[in-house]
């Protein structure tokens, strides 16, 4: 009896919830700090076109002065091609920006390149082709979308490939290459708006951790370890009120870290 | 054919879990879709799992200023009920509105500054010891 009464309270309260569309009502404050480790994600790595979504707003800077040109046949060992793979998706990005269609179509097939060389190659096919496609339509928000699902996909993939430290590579090298754009086009009209859009310090400190957390044998191999140093020389610079002299330091940096990505030193 | 029913058995006892973070996932993306028709565009990846009654989860994400976000949740169980929240970095409520309707919840934010707030997931009600969840965000 006490048990059918309980279910039909339970029953009853969820009813009348459901029906009201209010929940309780959320707390005004929460101390963080207090939040059991267990109980916290991991945070969680934004994807490039919301980033660029914000720099649609920032005006019209001239994307195709941003353009480079990476060049995918350079290629050397797995945590290069993932970081390269990172950074590619990032430059279709800005190709979207720009209108390039032909270089968009030219970042489609490098993505697929890349991803077939570190074996991830189906898991990109379908999008790489739309990619192709659409860049010949000029439908960008639709190529955006493509871009951001490769990246999802191939970090999924190596996922489940047992590759979890390539993902966060890949990851790595879409940031570097989004902040060293981010930078170039704050650096041009600096607004403390737009050089707010790099307050993001615990999204560093992720990537210093996933770095320091990799094997030693991918640790010590020299891009890692260059990755390594030139986020530790961002760190100072993003954790502190952010300055026209910071925003153009970090975009030396971040510059200097995506040339030897592409350059494989 | 022993290699078989072994199989069988694994895929038995894994297939209701894998069902139901698919079906929390379902979920998750019906209570999102209407911003879609809203020009939000969906992130094409989601996040789950399963908590107890009254169990939190918190998400950190850096969120940007500038973009408008909608975070949903949904759960795969009738008559549970879900709630997300957005806090910012100093624990400080940070949503501009939020709904809660059985097994959905979602709440908006427009950040007032870019860097980490965290999207705290929590399941106030349920005829279930571990209710699954998912969640999944759009941004405009």
């Amino acid at each position: 009896m006490t048990k059918h009464l309980g279910r039909f309270i339970f029953a009853a309260t969820s009813f009348l919830l459901a029906v009201s569309g209010f929940g309780e009502a959320p707390a005004n404050h929460i101390d963080l700090s207090k939040f059991p480790a267990t109980q916290l994600d991991d945070i969680v790595v934004p994807l490039p076109s919301e980033v660029f979504n914000v720099l649609d707003k920032l005006g019209t800077p001239n994307w195709q002065e941003q353009l480079r040109n990476p060049t995918v046949k350079n290629r050397g060992e797995r945590e290069q091609i993932a970081l390269l793979l990172g950074s590619v998706v990032a430059e279709g990005f800005v190709a979207v920006e720009a209108a390039d269609k032909a270089r968009v179509k030219q970042i489609g097939r490098d993505v697929l390149e890349l991803a077939r060389a570190i074996g991830v190659e189906s898991t990109v096919l379908a999008r790489t082709n739309s990619i192709v496609t659409k860049a010949d339509s000029g439908d960008w928000i639709f190529v955006r979308r493509e871009l951001d699902g490769a990246l999802t996909d191939v970090k999924n993939a190596m996922i489940q490939l047992k590759d979890a430290q390539l993902a966060h590579l890949v990851s790595l090298g879409g940031w570097l290459r989004g902040t060293e754009v981010l930078t170039a086009v704050v650096q041009k009209s600096y607004s403390s708006d737009a050089a707010d859009l790099l307050n993001q310090p615990d999204l560093l400190r992720y990537f210093q951790e996933r770095l320091a957390g990799m094997p030693p044998r991918m640790r010590n191999n020299p891009l890692v370890n260059r990755m390594q140093k030139g986020l530790e020389e961002i760190s100072p610079l993003i954790n502190q009120k952010l300055t026209p002299g910071s925003v153009r330091r970090i975009n030396e940096i971040t510059g200097q870290m995506v040339k030897a990505i592409n350059s494989r030193a | 054919m022993r290699r078989l029913f072994i199989l069988l058995g694994f895929w038995a006892i894994l297939r209701p879990a894998q069902a139901s973070i698919d079906d929390a996932i379902a979920s998750a993306l019906s209570a999102i879709d209407q911003y879609v028709k809203q020009g939000y565009i969906v992130r094409d990846d989601e996040w789950g799992g399963d908590l107890g009654l009254r169990e939190q989860k918190a998400i950190p994400h850096t969120l940007f200023k500038g973009n408008d976000y909608w975070f949903c949740i949904g759960s795969d169980v009738e008559n549970a009920r879900v709630a997300i929240h957005l806090y910012d970095s100093r624990g400080k409520l940070a949503e501009s509105e939020s709904w809660q309707r059985g097994r959905f919840a979602g709440a908006r934010v427009l950040p007032v500054g870019t860097g980490t707030y965290y999207i705290i997931v929590e399941v106030t009600g349920s005829p279930k010891e571990r209710t699954t969840w998912a969640m999944v965000y759009a941004y405009k």
